[in-house]
Formats: structure tokens, sequence, C-alpha cells
């Protein structure tokens, strides 16, 4: 054999070892990862069909059967058509949580929208700044703000109400009032809802300034000078631009709207009379304070099966065939 | 052959994890007392680990009995670990599955019918059930009898029933008779309607009479039933009865109350100005709460300088007849090896009279021990339980249900805080709370 060939082969089967070596120290760990994530997913799945406490011992394989007994799909006929308190607070639940995403989009595109056209149309020095500020609450801690804005609502001595006062008005209980609403929705959670828009739109503004500026200046400049006014060019131009930002950004919002849990626990904890009891906090609650695991699960189905439709639903309205 | 080989990788993987959540490792058939556990080799010390929830007067109060019991113990290490309430739930739920409590638990004892299939029974040597009732009072040790088998061992006379903060400043400010001469509830809202204050918009800044925080609404409601001469279980406590005419009564006469004007439900609730929080802020003139509150609103609002006392309410009718739940006690993990041991240091902290007396001191509780919460020590650290005394007899254990929580705090609270916030009728509320208690039955 020629002695070159054979180094040569030598050298790729070292190369070719090492390669292998490489491959399995990376991907066993990353095996070993993925696997526990989806026994945690997979454990939940099952959960869903069962009658599961972690109090109860049931059977011998993972406590299921037994004291933890298989319901099938009973989970989720209760859910449809029980009478018992987990049905009845399920269905406000989700009642509640499409309240809010369905409120929380549209005010949130709103406002952020407008504010980033603004914002990018000002002086470059005071850009940065207002920017800062607008971002600020995004980066405090969902239970600080709900601790600011219920000292905000609070009846007797919120500022809120003492505005009202000031001005011949009747003060509010907005976090406790079960009774009073507007367009059908309890005052508690536009309470909320508003508390939440305050902390959340600074993200939401930031991406739309970023889309803003990747739009190219000529097309602007082109609408304007066919003599179209800045507000058309903004409707015309912008918004068909930022099209798949717009996407991105219902979509993402959408989902932090259907998984609100802390703000809302810390301000009102579902209450008054359940007006914001929303999914993850029946979910949070079914599971870790009462103990039914397995109907927590069948919820959490639930809101996967919801988020997963509304998302698909948004990316085929949206979506766009085209780059610029 | 490397599918193959990733593939049993993987089922290996995924049995493996199955098997680290899996059932307890050792558990003890009910009605049967533990083996003997594993002496600690010579020189070598039992380590026991012990969980509680954290509330610093309740830890304060387990310091110095475990260094006592160590003391006497020298190869004895209990090493005491608490968790906020909340994480504390979540701790065993996840722990208890996987064998991985601590030796010593601390329980609600109310809880024990949720968790019972988790825990040891109390061996027949460290003490029987016929014991247990001679030794504790009737409440207390009720919730830790499952089955006809004991569980645990309690430290307090969990009272929510019947128990108010009052605030004297106050009531001298209105000029009412201090202490309160109550004959009747009505002379209560008699003296909590010349409590109340509004602000010139009409809201209420002061509550006379602070009666709808969730615990005194359903102590008050069962109560309610109970001195009317109704109840709330069926014949073999198999369902509830909650929509009777004693339950109708009672739930109107809260209605009432709140209609004559002693508390507005709407600003003075569980979650708006919580009592506690109300009371030591001057905002509430009779607070309707447990004496566990005292200890922690002084601890919460030391700067509070109002002068302020706790008292009893009168029987809405005849006999004051109460339920209780079963407090906090201790209970043993089936899984410890040190199961003995466990058994006698909680035997040392609970009947002990001079442990149990510095423990109920320490958090501010009703002792769970007849001859403790009569004694003179506990009478001068804590004025209000002689008070107590002669109603601590009357008290009945609520009975093991399937989700007390579920049915206290979502079903009985809120319906019945619906009614007084005027967004449900009385017959609705009972009809909606008489279904979905049966339902958690299910």
């Amino acid at each position: 054999m020629n002695l070159a060939v054979s180094r040569n082969r030598i050298s790729k089967g070292g190369l070719a070892t090492s390669k292998r070596r490489f491959v399995t120290s990376v991907t066993l760990p990353l095996l070993l990862y993925e696997s526990i994530g989806l026994f945690v997913l997979g454990w939940a799945f099952v959960l869903m069909f069962f009658d599961y406490s972690p109090g109860r011992i049931g059977g011998a394989i993972l406590g299921l059967g037994g004291s933890n007994p298989f319901v099938g799909l009973g989970n989720f006929i209760e859910m449809i058509k029980g009478t018992s308190v987990q049905a009845n607070l399920f269905r406000i639940s989700l009642k509640n949580t499409l309240i809010f995403a369905v409120v929380v989009l549209p005010l949130n595109l709103a406002i952020t929208l407008p504010l980033a056209w603004l914002l990018e149309s000002i002086g470059r020095r005071f850009k940065a700044l207002y920017r800062t500020i607008y971002f600020l609450p995004v980066l405090t801690s969902s239970v600080g703000v709900a601790l600011i804005w219920m000292t905000m609502y609070n009846p007797q001595s919120g500022w809120i109400n003492a505005i009202i006062r000031a001005f011949g008005g009747t003060p509010v209980a907005w976090l406790s009032d079960p009774r009073a609403g507007f367009a059908n929705v309890s005052v508690a959670m536009w309470a909320v809802i508003l508390a939440y828009l305050w902390q959340d739109y600074g993200y939401n503004m930031v991406i739309f300034i970023a889309a803003l500026q990747g739009i190219p200046q000529e097309l602007r400049e082109a609408a304007l000078i066919d003599g179209a006014s800045p507000w058309q060019a903004f409707l015309k131009i912008s918004i068909p631009l930022i099209r798949p930002t717009l996407l991105f950004v219902c979509v993402m919002t959408m989902l932090s709207s259907f998984q609100v849990f802390d703000i809302i626990q810390v301000m009102t904890n579902g209450g008054p009379g359940n007006h914001t009891q929303v999914l993850i906090l029946d979910i949070y609650k079914s599971a870790f304070r009462y103990q039914n695991m397995g109907w927590a699960a069948a919820e959490s189905f639930v809101l996967f099966l919801i988020v997963m439709g509304v998302t698909q639903f948004q990316m085929r309205v949206m979506r766009t065939n085209w780059e610029y | 052959m490397k599918h193959k080989i990733l593939t049993l990788m993987l089922v290996l993987i995924f049995v493996l994890t199955a098997c680290g959540g899996g059932t307890p490792t050792a558990t003890v058939p009910e009605g049967v007392a533990p083996a003997a556990t594993t002496a600690p080799e010579s020189g070598e010390p039992a380590v026991l680990r012990m969980w509680v929830h954290t509330n610093n007067a309740f830890i304060a109060g387990y310091e110095p009995i475990i260094a006592a019991y160590e003391a006497d113990h020298p190869n004895v290490d209990i090493q005491l670990e608490n968790f906020d309430y909340e994480l504390y739930l979540q701790t065993l739920q996840t722990a208890m599955p996987a064998g991985e409590e601590a030796d010593i638990l601390q329980l609600f004892g109310t809880w024990t019918s949720q968790y019972y299939e988790r825990l040891a029974p109390v061996p027949a040597e460290v003490m029987t059930i016929e014991q247990a009732k001679q030794t504790f009072y009737v409440a207390p040790i009720g919730g830790f009898i499952v089955n006809d088998v004991l569980y645990g061992m309690p430290q307090e006379f969990n009272m929510e029933y019947g128990g108010v903060l009052v605030n004297k400043t106050k009531y001298e400010a209105a000029g009412l008779t201090y202490p309160p001469q109550w004959e009747t509830m009505e002379d209560v809202l008699a003296d909590a309607l010349k409590l109340v204050k509004k602000d010139e918009s009409g809201m209420m800044t002061t509550a006379g009479f602070h009666f709808t925080s969730a615990d005194p609404t359903w102590a008050s409601f069962l109560a309610g039933i109970k001195q009317r001469g109704g109840d709330y279980w069926n014949a073999d406590q198999t369902g509830f009865t909650f929509n009777t005419p004693e339950a109708k009564a009672q739930v109107q006469w809260m209605l009432d109350a709140v209609n004559a004007g002693v508390v507005d439900p709407i600003v003075f609730n569980d979650e708006t100005n919580f009592v506690i929080d109300a009371f030591f802020q001057g905002m509430v003139g009779i607070g309707y709460i447990g004496t566990w509150a005292i200890a922690e609103g002084q601890a919460n609002f030391p700067d509070f300088t109002d002068e302020w006392d706790y008292f009893y309410l009168p029987a809405i009718q005849g006999d004051p007849v109460f339920v209780a739940d079963s407090g906090w006690g201790l209970t043993v993990s089936p899984n410890s090896k040190n199961q003995d041991i466990a058994w006698d240091f909680i035997k040392f902290v609970t009947t002990d009279p001079a442990n149990a007396t510095q423990w109920n001191i320490a958090s501010g509780t009703i002792p769970a021990l007849p001859a403790v919460a009569e004694s003179a020590e506990v009478a001068a650290a804590m004025p209000w339980i002689p008070k107590a005394l002669d109603s601590l007899p009357f008290g009945q254990y609520m009975g093991n249900m399937p989700d007390r929580d579920l049915v206290m705090y979502e079903i009985i609270y809120p319906h019945i805080l619906n009614v007084l916030q005027g967004v449900e009728t009385v017959d609705q509320a009972l009809e909606a709370i008489d279904t979905e208690a049966n339902s958690t039955f299910e």
C-alpha cells in the first residue's frame, strides 16, 4: 500500500472519531435535557385523563389508578357541562381570559403603534430619553407594578379616587366592587387591564420603532412628494410595510395575554366575584392550592389548544409573501 | 444498529426519569404501627428534618423546644426548615409522591384527610385514639383522625368563630361603654353602628363590625346553622345540606347586619381592607378574626397606637356551639427512618405541658391541651384565652371534607359575599353552595 494513502486514511479515521466523540458529547446532554422536558409534557398529557391528586398514593405505576382513577375524557366533559365548582370556575376563567386578551391586544396596538410613530418623528436627542422612559415599566417587576396600582386604586386613600372626589364625583371601589362595570366588563377587569397595559406597552413600542426605522426613507418621501399627508403616509406606507412585525407583535401580545397571572394574582386574586379569575390563575389554584392535578392538566391542555388555534389564525390572516 | 442504541438510550432515560418521580419507597398500611426504626449507629447522630410553614412566631416557639429535646438527646439532631405558606403546600405535594419529604411535617389538622395515605399512623404505644381524645380538646384532635386511625397530634385549637378585636380608643371616642357588655348579637350591632365612619362622599372609612373576610364568614355561617339547631352534614356525613332554613336564617341575619350599615362589604372584605390590616390601621371598630391575628397584627403594625383588646361574641341563639378546624399539629412521614424518635419528639412538643405552654404563648395560639388553656401562665401571657374557656368545650370538629379549602374559600365565602354585596339572593347563594359543595364528593 502506498504510504501517503495509508497516512491519509489514518488521518481521516482520526478526524471521524473526533467528530463522533464531539457529536456524542454534545448530543447526549441535550437528549437528557430534552427527555426531561418531554417527560414533564408527557406527564401532564397523561394526567389530564386521571382524577389525580399528589396527596393520594394511587396505583403502583406513577401513582396512577387506584385512588387516582382513570376518568378518560371526564375532565373535558365536566368542563363543558358540569355543575361542579371547578367546572363553573373554568368557564368563568375562560371567558375572562378571552375578554382580557381581546381587550388588551387592540388597546396595546392603539397605544404602542402611534407612540412609536411619534417617537420616530422627534429629534434624536429626545428620542432616546422618551424611549427609556416608556420602556422602564417593562423592566419593573410585575408584583411591584401590581402593588403600585393597588395603592392608586385604593378606595379610601388612592389618588384616583382623590381626584374623583376633588371634582365632586363618587369614588369607586376599583378592585372590589363586583357590581360596577363598563361595556359588560367589570371595573376590576378594566383596572387590571390598565395596569397590565401600562407595564407592557414599552416592549411593543420598541419593536415597532425598530420596524419603522427599517422602512426605506425614499418610499415615505416619494409619497409625501406625491401629495400624501403624514397620516396617509403612515397608514398607506408604514403600516403595510411593518406587517410582519405587526404579526409578531399580535402573536406575542396575544400569547402573553392568555398567560397573564402575576399581576392579577397580586391585585385581585381573581375577585371580586371571580370577575378577574383567568385561566392560568385557575390552573394554579387547581393544581397547587386544591391539589387537583388531573383537572389542572386538562385545563392546561385546553389553554394550549386555544393559544395554538389563535396563533394559527393570526398567522394565516396576517402573513405576507414579500419582503423589502 | 445506531438507531436501536439511540432508541434504547432514550427509553432508558425515560424510565430513569419516571422512577425518580415515582411512588414512595416505603409505606405503612392503615392501622399498622410502623416497624422499628433504624437506630442510629453508636456515635452517629440521628438527623431528622422538620418542615413547617413560615410564621416567625411559630418558629420562635419551636426553636427552644428543639434545643431542649436535643439537649436531652445528644444523639439527635433536628433540623427545622420553613417554607412560605403557598410554597409549603407545593413542596408537600411534590415531595410526598417522590418520598422526599421531611421526617416531621407540620400539618393543618383538617388537611389530614387529604394527606393521610402519605402519613404514618401514630403507633399505639405512643398514643391511642382514646388517649388522644382524653388529652386534647375534641375539635383539634378531630382532624388528625381519619377512618379511625390517628395520624398526628395537634398544637393549637384553631377557633375562627366568635373572637373579635375591639378598638378601645374608638369605643371611648364614640361614647360607648368599655369593655363592651354584649348580651346578644343585637348589642354588638348597636355598638358597631355607632363606630361607623364615612367620608363626605359616603364611602365607609371605618367599619363598625368587620365580619366580611373569608374565615369569619364561613365560621359564623356554620356556627349560626349549629346554634339554630341545624346541621350542614347529612346523617351519615356523605354529603352536605346547606340549603336549609337554619342556613337561610343565618345568611339573612348577615345580610340584615350589612343593610343596617355596620360594614360595607364592597370595601371591607378578604381582598380589600382585610380585617387584620384594616384593624391595625385604625379602620375597624370591631374586627372578627381568630386569636392568631393578634401576633401577626402586632408584628406587622408596630406603630399602631390605639388601645385594643380581644373579646368573644355572644351566640346568635342558645349555646355558643361552633365548629372548628383542627389547627396546626405535627405528623410523621412513613418514609422516615427515625419514626420512633420523630414520635417521641412530637409527644414532647405537644403533650408536655411546659413545652405546649411555651409554644402556644410564643405563637399566640389557643392551646389544644385543656390543662394548658386553663393555666395561669397562659392567662397571664394571653388575657383573651380565659375569656374563651367557656366556649371551647362547645367546639366541634367540622368534619372531614373532600376538600375543605375549596368548600370554604371557593364556595361558601364567595357566594355569601355575593349576597352581602348585592349580586346574588340568599336563595340563589344557598342553592349554589349546596350544589357545588356536594360536587366535591364526586
